[in-house]
Parts: structure tokens; sequence; C-alpha cells
């Protein structure tokens, strides 16, 4: 490839062409054009030429614009990344039509085994359009006039997207209106009983629109949005905004239920791990008891002498009303008297998961007893004596 | 829950509805105050009459609300927090504050001693008393100690304002919170410096405590003297601009 000096903007994953054309990464120095030319490869050589030219022309200009792609010439790159697959596949024996892209990758890295530590520096052969940018397509005509008529607002694609939002609103609107006087609007019921979709966050709009947003942007587009939803209105409405709905993760209660064993008096037990900070808590819960729980082999009363201790321990219990009625044995180590408290907890209201329902699972969730509580001692940061606190302020 | 890894995690915001400004996190500028948690996750809800509710009694909102709950991740409950009956958030929050150098078992033990010496006067003088008196006194210790944070809270506050040069105290309205917080220090701190050497804390509390039931003692003289200070400076109100 003739000039990654003008290509390297972001970091991309150099192409890899066949028939003898090996090439670097593009963060490795200028490629000079005339040890391109000794490659062998007449079709690639001609396009090659072609990009010297360009490349030529536009020494003179100012070199940091990001480099823009014309729609031809990615449709070129495509077509030869899949004839270059074709022969990778062919090379390693495989069968061209089912080469996946994990296929390639690891051909690539049999074929060129690379030590070197930065993966984005190994060579690799990957669509084009994971390595082109996807805003890149040239968006001007050879007269210089752009095509797009909002391209000077330099967010084409957001207000072509608002303008076009815009109109369907006001045409549902208008509608609206119409049934409306002639009282023959249909009563919506539109309480959005299951929620089972959202609107599309910030990041994945950008991505739809291949430009940035600003988050004034964002809220505007949620805004219209959301009311266009409230309106009434037809298919092709609804088609329109379900295009930018994404379906929510069905109730976060991935939760896994541990299996009920039994033991050689034929007793149901449940055992599961919890952990807070550095404390680590290994638990037996048995199906019939009396309220009996015993940690490292000494009674909880022994060796929790704290009282808030003890009711973390209760709380699971409490919370599914089911105080006398089991019997805990449990194994922790680690951390300090409340970190083990809390990891006795959450493993206790895991095994508890295995006797109750689902209802009281996903209750237990929300009451916060079945998340591992993530925080952690801050680390000590240099210039500063702890964590937050800075050193004594001397004004000289 | 087998916990999603926290990174996964942040990427993900709930429905736009109500579009929370999301805080960016741009690489050159790190936050001072952040916290393990997403700003996706939730505060728990430990209650347990909120679940045993059943369906038919529930409004429209509360529907939604539940729904909602059931697609957000919530965040572990803290090690304060029960769902005991017995259990105070304004009993914990002034636990806290009395707290030192976290020792937090010497502070509960101090707590639980006021509450019991206030209940033991409380009932010293229910004895004494005749028939009538009795209906008057208030023996509950929790019954007492609301109310006396109630009446040690003040309306209104003083906030130093630069103008022109010169510091002035401008009477400006109180958050609730803030109301609470203050009620909680001025208590705390009267009896941490107003006692004799000897003296310990939870019996010094409780009298405090009792004095300020009856509106009297240092702590509600105190918010008056904040309030008459407001007041003498009502001139000043309109160098508040917000």
């Amino acid at each position: 490839m003739a000039a990654p000096c003008v290509f390297c903007g972001p970091a991309i994953a150099s192409r890899f062409f066949l028939g003898g054309r090996v090439t670097l990464a593009q963060g490795q120095g200028i490629w000079k054009p005339a040890a391109a030319e000794l490659q062998a490869g007449t079709r690639s050589q001609i396009l090659r030429l072609k990009h010297l030219t360009v490349v030529k022309t536009k020494k003179n200009v100012a070199a940091s614009r990001p480099e823009k792609y014309t729609v031809d010439f990615i449709k070129k790159q495509i077509e030869e990344f899949n004839i270059g697959k074709r022969h990778l596949a062919n090379m390693m024996g495989e069968d061209p039509e089912t080469f996946t892209q994990e296929d390639i990758d690891r051909a690539i890295v049999y074929l060129f085994p690379s030590g070197l530590f930065e993966k984005q520096a190994r060579p690799s052969m990957k669509h084009p359009d994971y390595i082109f940018p996807k805003q890149s397509a040239i968006q001007w005509g050879e007269d210089g006039r752009p095509f797009h008529f909002l391209f000077y607002t330099g967010k084409q694609s957001y207000y072509s997207l608002m303008h076009e939002a815009y109109g369907k609103f006001l045409d549902a609107e208008k509608r609206q209106n119409q049934l409306q006087a002639k009282d023959l609007q249909m009563e919506k019921t539109k309480t959005k009983d299951p929620i089972v979709s959202r609107w599309l966050i910030k990041e994945e709009l950008e991505g739809m629109l291949a430009e940035k947003l600003s988050d004034r942007d964002y809220t505007r587009f949620i805004q219209l949005v959301e009311r266009f939803s409230t309106l009434q209105c037809g298919a092709a409405e609804e088609e329109f905004l379900r295009r930018f709905r994404r379906s929510v993760t069905i109730q976060s209660k991935k939760q896994l239920t541990e299996r009920l064993q039994y033991d050689e008096q034929g007793r149901a037990f449940s055992t599961s791990e919890g952990k807070r900070k550095s404390a680590k808590a290994e638990v037996v819960v048995y199906e019939h008891g009396n309220g009996k729980i015993k940690v490292n082999g000494v009674d909880h009363l022994l060796y929790f002498p704290v009282t808030q201790d003890r009711e973390q321990l209760m709380f699971p219990f409490h919370f599914l009303d089911r105080l006398g009625k089991h019997d805990v044995n449990c194994t922790v180590s680690g951390g300090g008297r409340s970190a083990q408290a809390g990891a006795i907890r959450l493993a206790t209201a895991r095994a508890l998961c295995s006797f109750v329902t689902e209802d009281e699972v996903e209750w237990m969730r929300q009451a916060g007893l079945l998340t591992t509580d993530p925080r952690v001692r801050e680390r000590k940061k240099p210039g500063q004596e702890g964590a937050r606190r800075k050193f004594t302020w001397k004004k000289r | 829950m087998a916990a999603p890894s926290v990174k996964a995690v942040r990427g993900w915001s709930g429905l736009a509805l109500g579009v929370r400004g999301v805080v960016l996190r741009l690489p050159g500028l790190t936050q001072v105050r952040w916290s393990r948690y997403g700003p996706e996750f939730q505060d728990p809800q430990t209650d347990k009459e909120y679940y045993r509710k059943p369906t038919a009694q529930l409004t429209e909102e509360e529907k939604y609300e539940r729904e909602l709950r059931k697609t957000r991740f919530i965040k572990a409950a803290p090690a304060t927090k029960t769902s005991s009956v017995f259990e105070d958030p304004v009993v914990s929050k002034f636990t806290n504050m009395m707290m030192k150098g976290g020792n937090k078992v010497l502070a509960r033990h101090l707590m639980t001693q006021t509450l019991e010496t206030v209940k033991r006067k409380q009932f010293e003088k229910y004895h004494a008393a005749s028939a009538k008196e009795q209906a008057t006194i208030e023996r509950n210790p929790y019954t007492i100690f609301h109310q006396a944070l109630k009446n040690c809270e003040p309306v209104i506050g003083l906030v130093s304002i630069l103008k022109s040069g010169r510091f002035y105290q401008v009477p400006v309205p109180l958050a609730d919170r803030r109301r609470r917080f203050l009620a909680m220090k001025w208590m705390i701190t009267e009896c941490r410096e107003k006692k004799h050497r000897r003296m310990l804390m939870p019996e010094k509390l409780s009298h405090e405590l009792l004095q300020a039931f009856h509106n009297q003692g240092p702590v509600v003289k105190r918010k008056r003297d904040m309030h008459k200070m407001a007041e003498a400076n009502r001139a000043l109100a309109h160098y508040r601009w917000w």
C-alpha cells in the first residue's frame, strides 16, 4: 500500500494483500514509494501508481485533514479483500465458501507469527469496513459541490435525520388533528406496561450516523422522538421509530440458582460462595433446621460479637421470613469483621435462592442482597498522604 | 447475581425518558468524586412491606416503577442497612455523625446507651407522677429523639457573601437535609464541648435531648439565636442571587 504516511490518522490495522505484497503497520514509518514499486502484482501496481499520483498532488496541501475515500475505492477494496480471502482459504486448504473472519485471523497468525506487544501493530487482514473509517467517503463531486444539501451544517446526517423526523411528526400531528376534528380518533392506550425496549444511547446514535454528536444534540433528538411516539401513528411511522429502539436486557435477573444437593442423611442443602473486599466465604445452608449458624466451627454469637455483623447475617433470613428455619455452616477467611459478615451475607442470600420462588429472588436482588459489593480500598497515590488526603499545604 | 463486570455495565444507560445528563468520562478529565458503581445503578429497597404489597393495591405509577426496577442494576445493600423494623435512618445518621475515627462499635454503643438513659429517665418521671400527668409523659425514646431534633432544626440560615470587598451574613433558606444536618451537628457539638470532664456522653446527650424535646436548653437557644441574626440581617436578603 503506497502511502501510509498520509493514511495514518487513527491506528488502523494494516491491510494484507496476497501475491507477495506484505504491508507493515502504518505507524512504522514512511513506506517509500520506490520500495513499493519493487513489489510484484500488476493490477495492484496500477492501483498503487494511482495512489502515488494522488499523494504527490496532496503534498502541497496542509496534510492535517483526515483522508477521504471515494465510494468506488472502498468497493474495489472490498472486492480485493474477498478475492484475497478465497486465496487464503485455498492456501490453508480450507473451503473458501465457509471461511470466516476467525479463520482468517488464525491463518494470518499462523503464516505471519509476530512477537510485537501492540496487538494493533501485528499483521492482520480485515474487511475494509473495519479499516477505513466509515465517514471517510468523499461528500463532494468533482466540481467541489457537496452532494448533500445540509453539508455545510457540519453534521449532515444528524440534521437530515432531525429534518426527516420532524417532517413525519408534523404530518402525523396534522392527521391526528384532522381525525380529532372529525371525532374519529381512536382512544390510544399507550401505557407501556412491560418495559421491553429503550431509545438508543448517544454512542449508538453516533455509530448509526457516523458523526460526532454533542449531548445537547442527543437530548434534542430524544425529545423529538419521544414526542413523536406519544402521537398516534401509522405503520410506517412505527417502523421509522423502531429503528431507534433497542431491546432492554430482559430483566437483569440472570441469577444462577444453585442446585440443591442431598447429603447422606437425605437432608437437602445448597452451597454457595460470596465475597466482600478481601474476605471470601463459603456457605452451606440446610433446608430444615433451627436457625443455628456455625462460622469456622464456632457459633456466630461468639465469632461476631458486634451486633451489626449479626444483623447482617440475619438479613437474608429476615427478609424472606425464614428466621428460624435453616441451619447454616460456613467457612470464611480474609478481610476484617465487617467484610466477613458481608461475604457471608452474600453467600447465604445466593444459597437461599434455591429454596425460594423466582419472585422472591427478584425481590432479594432489588433489596441489594445478591450484588457483590464492588467497593474496595482505594490505593494511596504518590504525592498525597492517603487516597484522598493531601499533604499539608505550606505557603513556602 | 453473577455480578456483571462494572466495565461492561458502564456503557449501558436505561430508558432515555427523563434523559439523565450522563456524565462524560473524558480521558483528560477525571472526576474527583466517583464511585465503583456506574451511574446506572439504583439504590436498593430493603423494606419488606414494599414487596409484600399485593398487586391489586398498587397505583399505575407504582406498577410502572416496579417494572422499571426489574430492568435496572441494583447496588449492594450497605452493611448498616437491614430489613429490621428496629432500624431508624435518623438514628443511623446520628450514630455516624457521632462516630470518631471509624469506631462504629463505640458510637452505636453510646447511641443505645443514650436511648436507654432517656427511657429510664422518662419512666422514673412517669412512676413519680400523678395519674393526670402520666398521660402527658412521652416514654418512647425514639419519638423523643425525633421530636428533639425537629425542635432544633433552624428554618433559615446565614451565608457569608462577598460583596464589594466585605463579607456580609445573608439570610438564606435552608434545604431539608441541611436543616437536619445542622440540628444533629449542633446537638453533638454541644454535648462534646459543654460537659463536665467526668460526665459520660450518654448522660449528657440524654439530658440535652430531653431539654430539646421540651423546647428548652442550649441547642434550641442556638437555633433561636440563628433566627434572630437572620431577622436582624433581613435587609441584606437581596444580596442572595439564587
